[in-house]
């Protein structure tokens, strides 16, 4: 992304002769255009990264204002291995994450592949306009639909539905599904497709149209059958393409955070709990928060994060040739 | 005549093949608006019932007008209107002079400072790190924290400078030649050059603030403070909902709230469509 820009202009070769101080002088409007965005980029990165050292300490509201914070060294750490709910946070971060990941890159690939063999190109665009417009909707708002879609109350409409097709008796009481360990995750991927496959059939649409026209020609010529096409020309043109978003998506798996937090409830933290919310819930949650702790649990997923990114961008490179940024 | 034979076939197996595309692709359009329809009838209707309809049949606008007149309703809607629009210029003002910067290619510690720029995207403190600051500025419970958090973000920096890329160089080259400053070059040549990415831009910093909902339940504690998204929760999810007037059931504001949640949007969306979707393919032309 950052890489030097190869070509020179003759002015260019000219400007690097000068020294070094006239050539700093002369650039010196672009520093200042440059302080604004230094300054935020300083609170705003680079001073919490120093705030990893409260890892280290025991550090409660309490001492933290008073600047008593106990040094510990390893000792968040230790108990974070320790603790059962971190582990099964860390689990379902990956599970949920990695599930979605497969399951709306799955569905992005087929829709975009049938919306390519549309001929109307009016019918394309009306339908391109409504499978992108749930992607702008926010967490709060789908998250607020579905609990109202899926309410146990009497104007919950699927269990209202439910009840008309005789699927719920006289007897049965109606199903608060969000609060169901069974039913939560299949309801947290089915609104994830809802909401994300749209939007991720954009990538997939722009290689579509990339392909060569006269490979379709040649196909036909040989009495190819439309399925045939798909299959042996415009499947093989996506996998790379397919192979970049995995390999772009899965460096950014333990981010997944606002999604769960807006869907999760305490009667499903078992299956539904990753990182970002038990952090949060360590520290906002609880009557005396250590600091130190959430800061030691979120400093671990940086780090795992930091590491998924190596590899992502290693992959990268093979596959596409350049790196992840 | 074996070719008239062969072409036959294939056009009605085409047809056919169109007609089950057709019919799959309005099942997934009627997937996607069945929910949103619901939500729209539902808070134009008296009373919550289950069943799906087309049209409310007790139409009442009484949930709107509650939300526009209960000020703990219609302050986190202004809240939120002010942040976005400040939070999209703040947005924009940086990532186009951040992105603006990083292309000038013999200037000095370009290098020094794009680095500078992608360690953030690597590696972060985390959010007790990031409050703990915050908290340190005076900023939480505060609605600014809004602006100041999604002010700045450095994709949209790098997407913002691969734009400023694809400008002929030779634009800047004779520009500065005529003795324009890089200022002058700035605001006369590179902005008006770049309205389309800046519209698209600007719209993904306004979404990202108008749909923020994480960094208010962290934050803010004071309900007049919070935005719209945060109170849209707190009603449906929290059961916390002021009391209705105008005869309208709780569940009727509940589904006008989340209209309002998302009207600006969908008011814009049909017209400005085309810079919604922009914005990916912007990162993706430096292939």
């Amino acid at each position: 992304m950052f890489e030097k820009k190869k070509v020179m202009t003759s002015a260019g070769v000219e400007v690097r002769k000068k020294p070094l101080g006239l050539r700093i002088w002369t650039n010196r409007g672009y520093y200042v255009m440059f302080l604004p965005v230094a300054i935020f980029v300083l609170i705003l990165n680079y001073w919490p990264m120093l705030g990893v050292r409260y890892s280290f300490y025991k550090a409660t509201p309490i001492t933290m204002n008073k600047g008593t914070n106990e040094f510990v060294g390893f000792a968040n750490f230790t108990k974070l291995f320790e603790t059962d709910a971190f582990w099964n946070a860390f689990q379902n971060t990956l599970e949920l994450s990695i599930m979605k990941l497969l399951i709306t890159t799955a569905t992005a690939v087929i829709v975009s592949i049938f919306l390519n063999e549309m001929g109307n190109l009016l019918a394309k665009k009306t339908l391109q306009t409504i499978i992108y417009l749930p992607h702008f909707m926010s967490w709060a708002v789908v998250a607020s639909v579905a609990s109202l879609l899926l309410s146990p109350s009497v104007t919950g409409m699927v269990n209202g539905m439910l009840r008309d097709w005789g699927v719920l008796g006289e007897a049965d009481k109606n199903i608060y599904f969000l609060a169901d360990k069974e039913m939560w995750r299949p309801i947290f991927y089915i609104i994830n497709i809802w909401k994300e496959t749209g939007w991720g059939t954009i990538i997939f649409l722009a290689t579509l149209s990339g392909i060569n026209p006269e490979q379709y020609e040649a196909a036909d010529i040989d009495g190819a059958t439309r399925l045939q096409k798909m299959r042996y020309i415009t499947m093989p043109a996506l996998a790379n393409t397919i192979l970049t978003v995995l390999i772009l998506n899965l460096a950014k798996v333990l981010n997944m955070f606002e999604s769960v937090f807006v869907l999760y409830n305490d009667a499903v933290y078992d299956v539904s709990d990753v990182i970002g919310t038990y952090i949060y819930r360590q520290t906002f949650a609880v009557a005396l928060p250590n600091y130190g702790y959430s800061t030691a649990v979120g400093l671990f997923r940086s780090l795992v994060g930091c590491l998924l990114f190596v590899i992502c961008n290693w992959a990268s490179k093979k596959v596409r040739g350049r790196g992840i940024v | 005549m074996a070719e008239k034979v062969v072409y036959r076939a294939k056009k009605k197996k085409i047809k056919l093949f169109d007609i089950v595309n057709y019919i799959v692709f309005i099942l997934i359009g009627l997937l996607i608006m069945v929910p949103i329809w619901k939500v729209i009838v539902d808070s134009l209707n008296a009373v919550g019932v289950y069943q799906f309809r087309l049209w409310p049949d007790q139409f009442t606008v009484g949930a709107y007008r509650t939300i526009l007149e209960e000020e703990s309703l219609i302050r986190p809607f202004l809240n939120s209107v002010w942040t976005t629009v400040l939070g999209a210029l703040l947005g924009l003002t940086l990532s186009t002079l951040g992105g603006y910067v990083l292309i000038q290619f013999d200037m000095p510690g370009r290098g020094l400072f794009a680095t500078f720029l992608t360690i953030t995207m690597i590696f972060s403190g985390g959010m007790i790190p990031e409050y703990l600051v915050m908290k340190e500025l005076g900023l939480t419970n505060n609605t600014w924290i809004l602006v100041v958090k999604h002010g700045l973000s450095v994709y949209n920096l790098v997407l913002m400078r691969n734009f400023f890329e694809g400008i002929p160089g030779s634009l800047y080259e004779s520009a500065r030649i005529d003795g324009c400053t890089p200022m002058g070059i700035f605001f006369k040549i590179v902005l008006p050059l770049s309205k389309a990415a800046l519209a698209s831009i600007g719209l993904m910093f306004a979404v990202a603030v108008w749909n923020d909902y994480s960094n208010v339940k962290i934050y803010i504690m004071d309900p007049l403070k919070v935005n719209f998204q945060y109170k849209l929760m707190v009603m449906v999810a929290d059961g916390d909902t002021p009391n209705t007037t105008y005869g309208v059931a709780q569940s009727t504001l509940h589904n006008a709230g989340i209209i309002m949640a998302i009207l600006p949007f969908m008011l814009l969306y049909p017209f400005l469509q085309k810079y919604f979707v922009k914005g990916v393919n912007i990162g993706a032309v430096k292939e």
